[in-house]
């Protein structure tokens, strides 16, 4: 008889926190891109008779998260050393938190794929500072065969809020789903950028097999998924792997293995006999972090609308479909234009659209944050609300819009430059526009004249030019009246 | 011929007579470096002698004072300071070859607060090695003599701090104390020496040994000198999280003590308990009979854990802590760095040939009290006995306003005796590192001498924060016994 | 209690402390000696002692969150046995730590 295996997830997410200054030091947080070790300082390079102070708005980030994540805060905490060697580890010890985290007891609720609700259990969140970038000299830039390897302490001290959840996912797919609700509500927070490519976001997962027969398999930790895409496939590999081996009756070895992106594989590190002994200590240079009274509370208060939150209402307010809410909740940046043109007049059904369609197109294609997108919301909301109004076609509207884009003019401007009547062409205007056109399609007109238009095959050629000629802008009944009546029908 | 006669004359005097135009910063600069130049050859009290740039700063100092500025309250004043704090550009090694040629990018608070008071720093003095030792004899740049007598150690850490103030170099000395690294060789010298409450004066820029222990202080050979540098010294820094914020006094005010009428002395009994040459009871005795006469009252105190089990907590915490702080020396981005040919090897190599034998010792014991399956036992029971001796002391502190015991269990013992034989060693420290454990203040006078006519120390322990307390009961026996005199085999009138 | 030389073999790997087999013995032995004084607090009444009390104690300061470019950088890299350009450059690493 087959067995079944079921696995059991848990995911320890580091988010780096977007203080300007890093952790414990005034350097510069902005380390992407910049020349190897110049946001550094004899704090973060670990110089002799240095010593770390703690930088107050990474308290408020993290204490935030927490929040967020429906943790207890503990308001005293304090620091940990965390003592290994490694070269990108400038004091060879990471002040981290070890008994005594910022919050704990938290959870995350998603959807699981069968569209349920699912509660995921987090342990903890707690601080610790970013080691520094290695760079390995070697031809593909692996650590194996690399004769010597470069390190650049920029990275060195920027602030971290470790996340750990409980063993409670049970397949990639909520595991994707967590992560992502993680992402999403990091940017809500504005505490970090939560992109998992720019690093900015890493995930480490922790990975065991239970079997229908009983047996539970020894988990693995899993490194070096650098997307969600690989997050998935990395598990995938694993649970096969793992479950592979029970089937056969095998052990797996308790082991940190690497995800091979290129070759869809997780490779067992080279790690030692021994696990590491980190000899955590108290941090004696840091005396306790005291939340002040009130000071919780008043994190609380700052805490934007929940992504969650705004999901359900935006699902119950504007009677959207949940598939199209999650895309416009995704960045809360996009939310918030979608709700300001709402409220500037704009239909929330079109607005949904245009968000979806046209605003998120400009913004994949410049690669700029919501927060750049050129045109404001009220802008984009008079505009929504001319189609809205019947005022302007669909089609003239996107060559408006196009245009405010290229040049930046207003809108009456725009309609003017694209020859767009707002209310449509009518009235003589139209009229003027079909005598034309019938004074140069003379021959169709005497066909039709000549009642010799039996299927009336003639008279929608001419609509069609009326039509194209007008750009959409003219209401076709309007349009067939006044043909009929100036070919004498 | 003698540039000038410098040699009794106080910090404070110093500062006084550069003010008043007596003599300039220069000449007393010179005259300095003269007697260091005789007789350095000999103590071994300095590592690195920065003439020129001593000579250029005297300079500095003048213009400044001729254009009306106000130089400072040490102004003039040359010190030395002990080589485990961060002098900006000149090499700071700890007396380590790891670092024999490491030149900080940066100065330590302290050092910055003694040149804007105006001070002139001479050079950077002999250590034991990352300030691990009680004797200055485990220095990669050889042992230091004491001036009482050349063949005998100044004590340890800060030995040439210490011998270098004893010996009349200058009048003011930077140390630093973890486990009595001030106190006990300002003992076997026959001077005063200061360990300020945990907190009180800023680490940054001190080169870490312990960092919940080491705390830096000065050595003089007058009470007032010392209220003169905690005045420079002890301010908030916000580049140290562990230096309190709390407002200071004038540790000046101290110096007005008159009568000690209502005060209680506590005479720590333990004490007796360690087989000690009788002079050094003697000492104590003679200390206390000054403090009775000028009105205190003397009671006996029992400090049971703290005279028994604080050696074994000291040399667990102070290791551990160690062993994490000196970890970073690994050869990659400043120091020593070997030959290798792949990270192990130079990680094993650099630390190998960098560190010396006490130094090895101390983070092989603090690797292994922190490491797993011992951390429980060790560490955390360590700590747990700190809490019982701070408690010791903050309760023997609700009836007394100081303590006394002696400075050292030995005045000073010869060059090589102890230093093969560690916990030997480790025993001098055996009154002093229980202060540093309860994170309070202390300081060593000289009391007496020895049947060979060697310098006495006797310890003085103050509440948390109480130093203008240990001060004022000091300026009281000083008023007796008279300022600290230099060393025999220090400067005179005609070296 | 002692301690075996095992063990302080296996210390000093963690500590990145090479030692020589003459200077094993005598390392074996001073361990031996203080362990004794550590062994000693055990006999103790450490019950119900908090090793890390926060009472009372003054808590760690604040930073505002303000940058602030540090000029020397160059003095560090130039000064460094093993730097490359802008980088400190190490040796091969074999194995998942140096």
């Amino acid at each position: 008889m087959k067995t079944d295996f079921s696995p059991v997830i848990g995911l320890e997410i580091h988010v780096q926190l977007n203080t300007l200054s890093k952790l414990f030091c005034p350097c510069s947080t902005d380390y992407i891109g910049t020349v190897p070790n110049t946001n550094v300082c004899p704090v973060c390079l670990g110089l002799p008779g240095t010593l770390p102070v703690l930088n107050g708005k990474v308290v408020e980030s993290a204490v935030r998260t927490a929040l967020a994540i429906h943790c207890r805060i503990n308001d005293a905490t304090r620091f940990h050393r965390k003592n290994y060697f490694y070269p990108d580890l400038p004091k060879a010890y990471q002040i981290s938190q070890y008994d005594l985290p910022v919050g704990e007891e938290g959870y995350i609720d998603i959807n699981t794929e069968d569209g349920s609700s699912k509660r995921i259990g987090i342990i903890r969140l707690h601080l610790e500072e970013d080691a520094g970038k290695l760079v390995h000299a070697a031809a593909d830039g692996r650590l194996a065969g690399a004769t010597s390897s470069y390190v650049d302490y920029n990275r060195a001290g920027v602030p971290l809020a470790e996340i750990v959840s409980a063993p409670d996912l049970s397949s990639p797919a909520e595991a994707k789903e967590y992560v992502s609700r993680l992402r999403q509500l990091v940017r809500y927070l504005g505490v970090s950028d939560g992109d998992m490519e720019k690093g900015s976001m890493r995930v480490d997962a922790n990975i065991s097999v239970k079997c229908s027969d009983g047996r539970w398999g020894n988990r693995t930790e899993i490194k070096n998924m650098n997307s969600l895409r690989a997050m998935e496939r990395g598990l995938a590999y694993e649970i096969e792997r793992q479950s592979g081996i029970l089937e056969k009756g095998g052990t797996i070895v308790q082991e940190t293995r690497h995800w091979n992106d290129a070759q869809g594989i997780t490779l067992s590190s080279r790690s030692k006999e021994e696990a590491h002994d980190y000899r955590y200590f108290p941090e004696p240079d840091l005396p306790p972090l005291f939340l002040p009274d009130g000071y919780v509370e008043k994190m609380a208060s700052t805490l934007p609308e929940m992504p969650w939150i705004r999901e359900s209402r935006f699902i119950r307010d504007y009677s959207l479909p949940e598939k199209d809410v999650a895309v416009i909740t995704e960045n809360p940046d996009l939310a918030d234009l979608f709700e300001e043109c709402v409220s500037g007049g704009a239909s929330p059904e079109r607005t949904s659209n245009w968000i979806r369609t046209e605003v998120l197109r400009v913004i994949h294609e410049r690669k700029i944050p919501v927060s750049e997108f050129p045109l404001s919301s009220s802008v984009l909301a008079e505009l929504i609300a001319l189609i809205d109004s019947g005022k302007v076609s669909n089609t003239a509207a996107k060559e408006v819009f196009e245009c405010i884009l290229q040049t930046g003019v207003t809108i009456d401007e725009a309609l003017v430059r694209c020859e767009v009547q707002a209310g449509g062409i009518s009235g003589s205007r139209l009229e003027n526009i079909i005598r034309e056109i019938l004074q140069n399609n003379v021959p169709v007109v005497q066909t039709i004249r000549a009642g010799e238009d039996k299927k009336g095959k003639k008279g929608k050629f001419l609509m069609g030019l009326v039509m194209r000629e007008t750009r959409g802008q003219a209401d076709p009944r309007e349009v067939r009246e006044m043909l009929s009546e100036l070919l004498g029908q | 011929m003698k540039i000038m006669s410098y040699h009794n004359m106080s910090a404070a005097s110093v500062a006084r007579k550069i003010r008043s135009g007596e003599f300039s910063v220069s000449d007393i600069v010179r005259a300095c470096l003269e007697c260091i130049g005789n007789m350095d050859g000999t103590l071994n009290a300095l590592i690195t002698r920065e003439d020129q740039k001593a000579l250029q700063r005297a300079a500095f100092l003048e213009k400044a004072i001729a254009s009306g500025e106000d130089p400072g309250p040490l102004a003039g004043v040359p010190v030395i300071v002990k080589d485990n704090m961060c002098t900006r550009d000149i090499r700071t090694t700890c007396a380590s070859r790891i670092l024999a040629d490491w030149r900080p990018p940066y100065n330590s608070t302290v050092v910055e607060a003694l040149e804007n008071a105006g001070a002139v720093i001479l050079g950077k003095s002999n250590m034991d090695e990352f300030a691990m030792g009680s004797s200055t004899e485990h220095s990669a740049f050889g042992p230091c003599r004491n001036p009482w007598d050349t063949e005998r150690v100044p004590g340890g850490s800060s030995g040439g701090s210490a011998a270098a103030v004893a010996a009349g170099y200058v009048p003011l000395a930077l140390g630093s104390d973890t486990g009595g690294s001030i106190r006990q060789p300002a003992s076997l010298c026959g001077i005063y020496g200061l360990k300020p409450t945990y907190g009180l004066i800023s680490r940054y820029g001190l080169i870490a040994f312990a960092s919940s222990l080491d705390q830096i202080g000065p050595f003089t050979r007058n009470v007032e000198d010392l209220a003169l540098a905690l005045n420079v010294l002890a301010k908030p820094d916000h580049r140290d999280s562990t230096c309190s914020r709390k407002a200071r006094p004038d540790y000046l005010e101290a110096l007005e003590t008159g009568s000690l009428s209502g005060k209680k002395v506590g005479l720590v009994k333990e004490f007796r308990n360690y087989r000690l040459p009788p002079e050094i009871s003697a000492s104590v005795d003679r200390i206390l009979k000054i403090l009775q006469e000028a009105g205190a009252i003397i009671e006996e105190v029992s400090l049971p854990v703290t005279m028994t089990s604080g050696l074994g907590a000291y040399y667990i915490i102070a290791p551990a802590e160690a062993s994490s702080n000196l970890a970073r020396y690994d050869g990659v981005r400043y120091g020593l760095s070997a030959e290798a040919d792949d990270l192990l090897s130079l990680y094993l190599k650099t630390r190998k040939a960098g560190f010396g034998s006490e130094v090895k010792r101390r983070i092989l014991t603090g690797t292994y009290v922190l490491s797993s399956g011992y951390y429980d036992a060790y560490y955390l029971t360590a700590q747990k006995v700190r809490q019982i001796i701070t408690r010791e002391f903050a309760e023997a502190f609700s009836r007394v306003d100081t303590l006394i015991m002696p400075t050292s269990p030995s005045p000073a013992f010869r060059i090589g005796e102890l230093v093969d034989d560690p916990i030997q060693m480790y025993m001098m420290d055996v009154f002093t590192l229980p202060v540093n454990l309860a994170g309070l203040p202390g300081l060593s006078l000289n009391g007496g001498y020895s049947a060979e006519g060697l310098p006495l120390g006797v310890q003085m322990v103050g509440p948390k924060w109480g130093e203008l307390e240990i001060l004022s009961m000091a300026h009281v026996i000083e008023r007796e016994l008279g300022p600290a005199p230099i060393a025999p085999g220090g400067v005179t009138d005609e070296n | 209690m002692s301690i075996s030389k095992e063990e302080v073999r296996r210390v000093s790997m963690l500590a990145r402390l090479e030692i020589d087999e003459n200077e094993i013995d005598s390392l074996t032995e001073h361990f031996s000696s203080i362990l004794e004084y550590f062994n000693a607090l055990q006999e103790l009444d450490l019950e119900g002692i908090d090793p890390f009390v926060m009472e009372g104690v003054e808590g760690t300061p604040w930073r505002d969150d303000v940058t602030l470019q540090w000029n020397e950088r160059s003095s560090v890299l130039s000064e460094s046995p093993c730097s490359d350009g802008d980088f400190f450059k190490v040796p091969r690493i074999l194995g998942e730590e140096g």
